[in-house]
């Protein structure tokens, strides 16, 4: 069930033949402020007339329209209901004239229109869409959620952030990471068992398929087990658990909190299996950096402890 | 049989590994290679299996039905029930019911675990009273009416703004202007709790002047501005050494807000939420109401209390009933109390000027003992099965529908008034029905219910995906 590097996995772009343009912007390190709702990363971004929050999502792979405010934009392609969308079937792909993140201009951007309504409704706070990983892949994204900052920096030829414009020194983690289908992707383990997992700043929470739940024993301490309601009234259980050890790169992570779920739709839109999802609980606990020019993880300690 | 064979291992498993009792919440409920496992001892108190079936997520089954051997629901629900030595019961159940419905994003399973009634970033609407406090004023209030704030310094900044829950905690609105000892943004605000922070070239920093400020949650804090919209005065005792102010709004708490002398009266401006309270001054340890103001209220105790009410001023009115004795008015904002708030005639009609905070209330009037719906007023609300008029005080959004003439009755329904059957009803005026609400800042759902059919707006191109496939208009209030 593993996810296989370099193994035959789908590519769903139907119908497309799109190269973004490249994104423009006189800076060399950005500063944009974020905002915390639970744990989500929040920061404000501009589509055409469109200004409000958008969501920093590394598990959606570009731009991710809310329905409610994009239905009416052009229809570029009917996306298969396969796609990232939660509500099957009514999902759209579309393009936007212009992205604005802060000094950052993205002209002519694609899209996906779906449903967001479920974060509105338990977060109360107004959602334009979720800023996935493409947008970001020419850059470096620094996250501190210490200091409540997110910052973009442009590499030097080699690929790296000028000496000048590095503000955190000495990692306590540094990995390479696979990027497949626009999904950062990296081997992690839970109590000495190799997983698969995606990185998803958009995942309020570790998450494990239930199919590699028995990799979490002998330490896993189920907390208890729920059943909740999806988009459309359907419902679903989840099981809410700790266990202790979870080994990234060369670092341990203890007490570990995750839901056991099934991750196989999730792995649809990765157009591969995944083992699991490294979420909040994992990405709050320090100051990351995702180079995602030369795949790279890096974590660092809050400078201010 | 292979299944069995699996379950008669599990069994020895169990025997010989029965959690200790002290461990008992933590191991009862637990995980194998491919079942949830739940042990239950049955010698257990009774609240205590009731926890455990909590963990486990189990309803509909009781522990006086479990004691019995009455084990269907959990049957039904698809457990399999093993009974042990000792009156202890082992349930399992496939670990792969996980997969039925798998969600295709992480906020879809989420989302359904914290769920914010308030706005983040908002204060709490109930804070009944507040005083500013700062070590350096960096808020002020300008002559004109608007609040000006202020940053110190940080003049080689490029770009600083002010960020709050007045401007929806913004990072690109509150654009502050440079001056030659710092930054300044003004802003009409009306009266309120303001949480706010600096956001200097992309970073957030608190007011340091400020000594009032609110955890935001994530080990910082937010800074508080309270915009005023009353002033006690106490213009007798001229020579008193400590005038203390208490009252409803503060618990009667006589060792909090302090008088201050200014030109031969004792003031304090404050913010005072909105509704009716009441208050006494402490004058060198002595009680009295307040001498300037004529409306009192005798407390259980014989206590003479001064009574304020602060909210948007309006009238009930009530035509005719020229030979009535009594009119009386009864509403939700009252408890529906049936001989507080009594009309008086005035020409032709029955008046009452009245002070309300922002809301939706339901009222009727009592005419010499005789409920009655107000005939002038066509919107109506159905609470408990009884037909009230509806009224809305600080009204701040306008429902319209147009185009159904021939309906005999248009209804409003949505989160504001938690999807209330049969709704609020709507007038028509013209070819349009209407009803004015007050709605608090943030998300509001809503449909129009047209002669018993519930459709979404068709003037409002907001609308989401709902449960049913039915959808539902959507619309944000900003503050």
């Amino acid at each position: 069930m593993a996810f296989k590097p370099g193994g035959p996995g789908k590519i769903s772009f139907p119908g497309a033949y799109w190269t973004d343009p490249e994104p423009s912007g006189e800076f060399a390190t950005l500063v944009i402020p974020i905002k915390r709702v639970s744990n989500l990363i929040i920061l404000e971004a501009k589509v055409d007339t469109m200004e409000g929050n958008f969501v920093l999502d590394t598990g959606a792979p570009y731009l991710v329209l809310n329905q409610t405010y994009f239905r009416n934009y052009p229809h570029y392609n009917e996306q298969d209901a396969g796609g990232i969308n939660g509500d099957a079937g009514v999902a759209f792909r579309t393009s936007v004239r212009n992205l604005d993140i802060a000094e950052l201009h993205y002209d002519r951007l694609l899209a996906d229109v779906t449903n967001l309504s479920a974060i509105e409704n338990s977060r109360n706070i107004k959602v334009l869409g979720l800023l996935g990983t493409k947008l970001f892949s020419k850059f470096v994204i620094t996250v501190d959620l210490f200091q409540n900052q997110l910052y973009i920096h442009k590499l030097n030829k080699d690929g790296e952030i000028p000496a000048a414009e590095q503000l955190y020194h000495d990692p306590i983690l540094k990995m390479p990471f696979y990027y497949a289908n626009n999904a950062i992707l990296f081997k992690a383990s839970v109590n000495d068992n190799q997983l698969w997992f995606a990185f998803d700043t958009g995942a309020e929470t570790n998450l494990i398929d239930y199919r590699q739940a028995k990799k979490l024993l002998p330490t896993l301490q189920v907390i208890n087990r729920s059943k909740l309601t999806g988009i459309g009234g359907s419902t679903f259980e989840v099981i809410y658990a700790k266990f202790e050890k979870l080994s990234v790169g060369e670092r341990v992570f203890t007490n570990n909190k995750v839901i056991i779920t099934s991750l196989e739709q999730m792995g649809k839109a990765y157009g591969r299996d995944i083992d699991g999802m490294l979420g909040s609980d994992f990405f709050g606990r320090a100051v990351f950096t995702i180079n995602f020019v030369k795949k790279e993880f890096i974590m660092y300690t809050n400078k201010n402890e | 049989m292979a299944k069995k064979g699996y379950i008669g291992l599990l069994l020895l498993v169990f025997c010989t590994m029965w959690p200790a009792l002290a461990q008992i919440r933590q191991n009862a409920f637990t995980i194998t290679d491919d079942q949830m496992v739940l042990y239950l001892d049955l010698k257990l108190k009774k609240a205590d299996i009731d926890s455990l079936l909590r963990i486990a997520d189990i309803k509909g089954v009781t522990v006086d039905n479990l004691l019995r051997g009455n084990f269907n629901q959990l049957q039904k629900d698809g457990w399999t029930i093993s009974h042990m030595a000792d009156n202890k019961l082992m349930l399992l159940k496939p670990l792969n019911e996980l997969a039925a419905n798998a969600q295709m994003r992480p906020f879809l399973i989420t989302s359904n675990m914290v769920m914010h009634d308030k706005q983040p970033g908002y204060p709490d609407d109930d804070i009944k009273f507040g005083i500013n406090s700062f070590l350096r004023q960096n808020v002020h209030e300008l002559p004109s009416g608007v609040t000006r704030f202020f940053l110190p310094s940080n003049l080689k900044a490029k770009k600083v703004l002010v960020s709050g829950n007045f401007n929806s905690w913004s990072t690109s609105k509150g654009v502050m202007i440079k001056t030659d000892s710092g930054w300044i943004y003004d802003i009409k605000l009306s009266a309120g709790e303001y949480l706010y922070k600096f956001v200097v070239n992309g970073r957030w920093i608190s007011d340091a002047g400020n000594l009032l400020k609110e955890d935001d949650g994530f080990d910082d804090h937010n800074s508080v501005y309270f915009k005023y919209n009353y002033t006690f005065r106490l213009k007798a005792f001229p020579r008193a050494s400590r005038v203390m102010l208490a009252g409803s709004f503060n618990n009667w708490n006589a060792n909090q807000i302090v008088m201050m002398p200014v030109k031969g009266e004792w003031v304090r401006p404050m913010y005072l939420h909105e509704g009716s309270h009441i208050y006494r001054f402490l004058v060198d340890g002595k009680w009295t109401k307040d001498p300037s103001n004529p409306n009192t209220q005798t407390d259980a105790a014989g206590n003479i209390n001064s009574v304020l009410n602060i909210g948007e001023p309006g009238v009930f009115k009530l035509n005719g009933f020229a030979n009535a004795k009594s009119v009386i008015v009864s509403g939700s904002f009252n408890k529906w109390n049936t001989s507080e708030l009594h009309l008086h005639r005035s020409g032709s009609q029955w008046v009452l000027p009245y002070a309300l905070p922002a809301g939706n209330y339901g009222y009727k009037f009592i005419v010499d003992g005789r409920w009655m719906t107000d005939p002038a007023n066509g919107n109506y609300m159905e609470e408990d099965g009884q037909t009230n008029s509806f009224l809305a005080v600080k009204a701040n959004h306008t429902f319209t529908l147009k185009g159904y003439n021939n309906a005999k009755q248009v209804r409003l329904s949505g989160t504001f008034n938690d999807w209330n059957e049969p709704g609020w009803a709507m007038v028509r005026h013209g070819d349009t029905w209407t009803i004015s609400v007050y709605l608090a800042p943030g998300k509001a759902l809503y449909k129009f219910i047209v002669d018993g059919n519930w459709i979404i707006d068709p003037g409002n191109k907001l609308w989401e995906q709902n449960q049913f496939n039915t959808g539902n208009s959507v619309l944000w209030m900003e503050r």
